[in-house]
Parts: C-alpha cells; structure tokens; sequence
C-alpha cells in the first residue's frame, strides 16, 4: 500500500507548443483505485508514465509515502506498469512471461517458480505455465500481463486502458477480476481510461482530465450529481444546460422559476450561471401534478431505448431531455402536453463557460 | 474450387520457380558433373570422385584447400559477427533523436550501393602501407616511416578483406535491425524497465531476443556471401593462404582444362559446408534463445 502524491506536474516534449500535462495535482491515498479518464491525448497515459518513471516530468515532484521518486529510476521505482496491449514476450513461454520480474531482480529459479504458479491461481489460470503467449486468446494474455506486474509487489500498480482490446463479455470478467484482485492485495492502483462507463464501475475516484489540465477529481457519483463544469457534465452524459440567473435559493430561467436546494449551488457565483439536471432526475408525464418547479412542455420526439423511453421536450424556445423508465404507466407521445418536474433537490449549477 | 482458384498461386509463381530451379539447378548439376570429371568437350565421360581425392586428401592441392577453408570461415565467421555487433550498436543508436541524426543515418547507409570491388580497393588506399593512413601516421610523426604501419591488407589473417567485409555489411545489417527496432517501437522496453530490468538486462532479454529472428536472417545472408564472395579476397588476400573462392576461381581459369574439375570440386564443398553451416547457426542460435 502506498500514498502516491502528485505535486504540480508538468510535461512540456521538446518541440511542442504547449505542454502535454499542467500543473496536475493529485492525492491518492493508500490503496485505491483511481482512474484517469479523458478523451484521447489529454495526457493520461503521459501522466501515467510520469508516475512509472518512463518519462521524466519537465515540472512537479512525485511522491510515494511521502519520499519523492522523481530521481529514483523506473526500474527501482517499484510502480508497475500493464501496457494496453499486454505486451508479452513472445518468445518466452507463460511462466518465464511471469517470472521476469523476479527474474530481473535475481530472486532463485525455484522461488520464481513457486511464484508463478500463485500468480497465475491468482489470475484464475493455474494450467498455462507452459504455453506461449500466441496460444492465449486476448483475456487470457490481459490476466498474464497482469500477473506479471503483481509477481513484483508493486508500490503502485498502473493500467494502461486495461480492457479497451477486450470484447464486451471478457471486459466485464476481467472488470470484475481486476477489483477484486485489487481489493485483496490492497495496491494503489490508476488506471487510464477514455470511457467514462469503465471508470464508473471500477474506480473508486476519477481523475477527470481535458488538455494536459485535471478539471475534477471526484467520487463516480460525485461526477454525476455534482459536476465542476458544464465539459465535465457533458462527459459524464449530462445534456440539459440552461441559462440561469440565480438569487438566494430562487433561480430564473428561460424555461421557468424555481427553487433549489442552497447547498447545490456551491459550485458556481451567485448570479449568471448555468442550471444543469440530469435526463432520468427530470420527472414528465401526464399525471406530475402542478406545483412548485414544474412547467408545462411539448414533446418533440420519443426514442425507445429498451429498458427506458427517451424524450426531448420543447418548453418555450428551449428544448431539455428526459428519461423516463419503460416500466412506468402512462403512455408518452410525441406532441403531448406534458408537466415537467425539475426536483429542487436535483438542480445544479455550473459556472457560465465552463466548457 | 476451381481449377484457377486452385492452382492460381502455383501458376503465378512458376516463371520464378522456373528461373529459380533452371538456372540455379541447372548450373548446380552441371557443376556437380563437372566436378566428377565429366568434359566432353576434351573427351573426359568417365565419372570418378579424384577431384574430391586430389582436393581433400592427397594432391598437390591438399594443403591448399585447407589452410584455405580455414582462412574463409575465419573470415565469414568474424566479418559476420563483426558487421552484426556493429549493426546492433549503431542501430541502438540511430533509433534514438539526436542532433544530426538525419545526417548519421544516411552517412550509415551511404555505402549500401557502392560495389564490394571499390569497397576492396578503399581498404587497399586507406589501410596499406603505402595507404593514406600509414602516410599520414608517419607525416605527423606518430610512425616513423610508412613501412612501419601494421600489415592489415594482404595479410595472412585476412583483416583487410574482414574490414572491407565488415565496411559494407554493417550497414546492411544496421538496416534491417533498425527497420525491427523502429517497429518494435520502445514500449517492450518501457515494460521491461517498469519490471525492473536495468540497461543490460533489457538489451539481453528483451532488445536481442526480438531483433534476433531478423538478426539470423541477416547475418546468414551476410555469411553466405561472404563464404563465397570472390572479388574481395581477390584484391585484399595473398597468395597463401588464398580463400577458397579464389582458388576456385584459379582452378577454373587454369589453361589446363582439366583443373575445371578440381575447380568444380571446390566450389560444391563451398555450397555444402555453407549450407550445413547455415543449417547449424540457425539451430544453435534458436536453441539459445529458447533455452533463455
């Protein structure tokens, strides 16, 4: 278990105008599991790499447990990487593929041979030993890799978009396997990811990245109830962004008047902002009651979706989205007149231009 | 399937199977006969092994032959390893960025079209003792005279054809490392690092494994050719010992027409001891990787 602590920092690569990574600042505590999650080049992988020692940061300090790495070289930094595409040695059987960090540290043959076995039981494949990595099917490889990062007992685990090469049924297998080997051996671990549904269901915070800049990091949820910025909203699938005026726990909108919890306002200055609310906290149908937050719309088109009916509704010039699971009763259809309830409790603010 | 759908990749590759198996089969059997003694031309039909007798075991040209063999392994052998070194270091470099670098590689690469003779005839100007080098040694005073610079063309041990040898195929082979490297890209290495491995170790269980496949083929090529290439020990070797395709050569152009045959002779122990030699280096060499 480590406490990985980064201190402003930066990577500018020689020639470029502008640097890959800013000022990034992170406490990750002991034992979690973290992900950095931004759309390509946002300078999550240059950041992991800053962390595995691969790439030496222009500006910052590294530190684990409180001593700083930054001097301290990858091969003796103890933060190991998984590469996206696994990347096992082909011309080395399973067990030697596992083995090769010990290996490397010079530990004796029957030490890594006893080793390799617990690894690969670890990872669920205790009878691969001695095949070679083109007999593996992708999953297999990704567990090997695996396995061959923990045989050393890394300070810091690192992934590099572990299940982007897997399909959907072995992403799941392996999401789940990754957590609970990671909660059994309790290592720091970050992971890089593009996907925002990935970064939900493994980490426990989310290093939200645009640009080489960290815009939030936060809990899952927190993203989704709570987000920084209009940018970071849109990431996590929020939609609906209107242009509010707000006073005390009263805001006016294009679309109506409401109230709001005080506490949901924290984010963004007293006065121009923007009112944001998730589609499936929106409440619609025919028979939401008239009352305080709720105004009346049209709706412009429904699409089902399975499990839900998605809608957009028109109220006045401005046109909003909702969700409304298929179980409900009440039929929906386009051209209705409808009520729409926005729950006071679920309205938030983020500031204007915030993307 | 049809009959085209069948045989579609056969047909399309029989003319350069035909030129492959004409020319080169032909030429072998014909040398194969001939190296049996058989000369129409000058009434020789009887076949008989006394080429091979008289070359390998007891004729005036036995010592020949094998002080001859052991001066071409010796230097097939070390121009191969020499160029493959050199390949390996150079390429190691090259992949980095650096100032320059635009320049060095081509610099590097320069003399991949320039023929093995003028290759042969540099190393004779450079490095004899008549050479620019020794001239210049002794007109700054680091050699008191030309003479005084070590024989290293002409020589007995062959080190002016290995370094001509080892001028031209270095590059040669750098090129196809390089070509692996580049493509391999570094994150084998990054891996291998994160794990643990320091500079010596990545070169040793990571760098050389997966350059080797492209290495061996190189370096077979590079073997072959040099076991067999005429006009640089030609120009570079002495009289005794001479490489065995100079000998060949010797035999084939004697006025004496039934030399051919001892020439022939010659010539089919190269093809053999080069493919069995081929043959072993590729099985000792895949042996130690996977032993590894």
């Amino acid at each position: 278990m480590t406490h990985v602590y980064l201190d402003k920092l930066t990577k500018v690569y020689p020639g470029a105008n502008e640097a890959a990574v800013s000022d990034f600042s992170l406490d990750i505590p002991d034992g979690e599991l973290v992900a950095f999650l931004g759309p390509s080049g946002c300078g999550k992988t240059t950041t992991l790499k800053m962390i595995a020692g691969l790439i030496r940061p222009t500006r910052g300090r590294i530190t684990f447990d409180g001593e700083d790495v930054i001097a301290i070289p990858a091969e003796k930094r103890g933060a190991v990487m998984v590469f996206q595409n696994y990347l096992l040695f082909p011309y080395m059987s399973v067990g030697d593929n596992v083995g090769f960090g010990l290996k490397m540290r010079g530990v004796d043959k029957r030490t890594i041979r006893q080793k390799v076995q617990e690894m690969l039981e670890l990872v669920k494949l205790p009878d691969i030993s001695d095949r070679r990595p083109n007999q593996l099917s992708g999953g297999q490889q990704q567990r090997v890799a695996l396995a061959r990062a923990l045989i050393t007992e890394p300070r810091v685990l690192l992934l590099d978009e572990p299940l982007s090469n897997l399909d959907a049924h072995l992403r799941d297998e392996m999401r789940e396997l990754i957590v609970s080997i990671q909660r059994q051996l309790k290592v720091t671990t970050v992971f890089v990811t593009h996907d925002q549904e990935e970064a939900v269901l493994l980490a426990d915070k989310i290093a939200l990245m645009f640009e080489g800049v960290l815009q939030q990091f936060a809990s899952p949820d927190e993203f989704y109830q709570r987000p920084i910025s209009e940018r970071a909203a849109r990431f996590f699938g929020g939609v609906n962004f209107i242009d509010a005026n707000r006073n005390g726990n009263k805001v006016e909108t294009s679309v109506g008047n409401f109230v709001f919890n005080a506490k949901n306002s924290d984010n963004a200055p007293e006065g121009d902002s923007v009112l944001t609310i998730r589609p499936e906290q929106i409440a619609i149908g025919h028979d939401v009651p008239n009352g305080e937050n709720v105004v009346t719309g049209r709706v412009r088109s429904r699409i089902y979706v399975g499990t839900y009916t998605r809608y957009k509704i028109a109220i006045d010039d401005c046109e909003i989205e909702a969700i409304r699971s298929a179980d409900l009763p009440g039929e929906i259809n386009e051209g209705d007149e409808i009520n729409v309830h926005f729950p006071s409790d679920r309205i938030w603010f983020v500031p204007r231009n915030s993307n | 399937m049809t009959f085209w759908e069948r045989w579609r990749i056969p047909i399309m590759l029989a003319p350069t199977m035909a030129i492959v198996i004409i020319l080169f089969g032909g030429a072998l059997y014909y040398g194969f006969l001939q190296s049996l003694g058989w000369q129409p031309r000058i009434g020789n039909t009887e076949l008989s092994l006394d080429a091979y007798n008289n070359i390998l075991f007891a004729g005036p040209q036995t010592e020949q032959f094998w002080r001859g063999l052991v001066l071409t392994l010796w230097v097939s052998f070390a121009s191969t390893f020499l160029s493959a070194v050199l390949a390996i270091g150079s390429a190691l470099l090259l992949r980095q960025t650096f100032v320059g670098k635009r320049v060095a590689t081509f610099l590097f690469q320069f003399n991949l079209p320039i023929p093995h003779v003028v290759a042969a005839i540099g190393i004779l100007f450079l490095f004899s003792q008549s050479g620019l080098i020794s001239r210049g040694l002794a007109q700054i005073g680091v050699i008191g005279a030309p003479n005084q610079f070590p024989i290293v063309v002409r020589d007995s041990l062959g080190i002016g054809i290995i370094l001509s040898f080892v001028w031209k195929e270095a590059p040669f082979l750098g090129v196809i490392v390089l070509a692996v490297l580049q493509s391999l890209g570094e994150d084998y290495e990054d891996l291998a690092r994160s794990l643990g491995a320091n500079r010596w170790q990545r070169f040793r269980y990571v760098i050389l494994p997966l350059i080797l496949p492209g290495l061996l083929s190189g370096s077979v090529i590079v073997f072959a050719f040099t076991f067999g290439s005429f006009e640089v020990p030609a120009i570079l070797g002495v009289r005794f010992p001479r490489m065995l395709s100079v000998t060949t050569d010797r035999f084939f152009r004697d006025p004496d027409l039934n030399s051919r045959t001892e020439g022939m002779a010659i010539s089919m122990i190269i093809a053999v001891i080069v493919l069995v030699l081929v043959f072993v280096y590729q099985w000792l060499s895949r042996r130690a990787i996977r032993q590894e």
